[in-house]
């Protein structure tokens, strides 16, 4: 399940915003509260959403503690994404991640973490129980996000 | 239809995601077959969902990639650190209770330093020099605790410090150092001792 989850919600935190440091670090206490939950008799369903949640919830306490800007490190990793491609790729991937991580940066805090966490592959009721929404509101922000995106794309 | 616009699009996004019901699905999908602006939008979206999770995928692979080996630097860092203020230490001390040591050259270029095994019996052109701290457990190199309760040996031939032949056969040395926590040594103890004794030890 670690190796399984890990990728994934590291993702995510770097993608909200955390160095990858600061996501290891995160990822790692994550994965402790949940040994805790388990020991302590805790519900073994929905495993998946509950790291998500318990991980978004100290990356957000990150973030309010350093009242740190919320786009700021993508800006930063927009410059390490050329390093392993020839140059041409490097300039159009280089192009469109400045593109995307623009677009993304305009939309809603709650528009960009059903985004990302969509990406990672949870489900809508998953993401519902990461963000304390109802799968129905999950969707419709999802939609939501995916229309503006698709505009910007067009 | 294609002029009027149709509630469906609201669902384009969970549709592509397979978040819709069987019912809402099938629904969608003839809705799709005629509509041709709503195809046009599902493409859009797909698109933008791929270019999303591209985003997604590239935003980490730079990040946990350039964390990993900063981890094992401080650790060959420490062991390399460990050996060369060995290898200095010992050099130049003057040893006289042993009048037949000379100092090795300046150019002395093989310093050879086994990580293992300190404690095995030296072969007869081997003359082990122990450096240690002042107790006994081996551990110091390997964490960042303050080294003050930790100890550590190093076992290195007498070759690589000594010229041929200038150490008797069936003599080691075990020199006795402290390191302060801000790595300067605070005292170094050489002592000579008989092979045939640290085998009976």
């Amino acid at each position: 399940m670690y190796r399984e989850l890990r990728k994934p919600l590291l993702r995510y935190l770097v993608c909200l915003g955390l160095s990858s440091d600061e996501a290891q670090d995160v990822v790692q206490d994550a994965f402790l509260s949940l040994h805790h939950h388990l020991a302590a008799g805790g519900s073994q369903e929905n495993i998946r959403s509950w790291l998500f949640r318990v991980a978004h919830n100290q990356a957000r306490n990150r973030q309010n503690r350093y009242d740190r800007r919320f786009a700021a490190p993508l800006e930063d990793r927009e410059n390490l994404i050329s390093d392993q491609t020839t140059p041409e790729r490097a300039v159009l991937d280089k192009e469109k991640f400045q593109q995307m991580a623009k677009a993304i940066r305009l939309l809603t805090a709650s528009e960009q973490e059903c985004v990302f966490l969509r990406a990672g592959g949870l489900r809508y009721r998953e993401i519902g129980e990461v963000l304390g929404m109802s799968t129905s509101t999950v969707s419709d922000t999802v939609s939501r996000a995916i229309k503006k995106l698709a505009e910007k794309f067009k | 239809m294609s002029a009027q616009k149709c509630d469906c699009s609201e669902k384009l996004v969970a549709w592509l995601d397979g978040e819709l019901s069987i019912d809402e699905a099938a629904y969608l999908e003839q809705h799709l077959a005629a509509c041709l602006e709503c195809g046009t939008k599902v493409d859009a979206y797909k698109k933008v969902s791929v270019a999303v999770q591209a985003y997604w995928h590239a935003a980490t692979t730079s990040g946990t990639h350039r964390a990993a080996p900063l981890r094992v630097l401080p650790y060959v860092g420490a062991a390399a650190a460990a050996a060369a203020m060995a290898f200095f230490l010992l050099r130049p001390h003057p040893r006289p209770f042993e009048p037949a040591v000379q100092p090795a050259p300046a150019t002395s270029s093989v310093v050879a330093v086994p990580d293992a095994k300190p404690a095995s019996p030296p072969s007869p052109h081997i003359k082990p020099v122990r450096v240690r701290h002042s107790t006994e457990s081996p551990q110091s190199l390997q964490t960042n605790s303050p080294p003050t309760e930790s100890a550590v040996q190093i076992a290195i031939p007498a070759e690589a410090l000594f010229p041929q032949g200038a150490v008797p056969q069936g003599v080691a040395f075990v020199a006795d150092l402290s390191i302060a926590p801000d790595g300067s040594p605070q005292r170094l103890h050489l002592e000579p001792q008989l092979i045939q004794f640290e085998r009976s030890r």
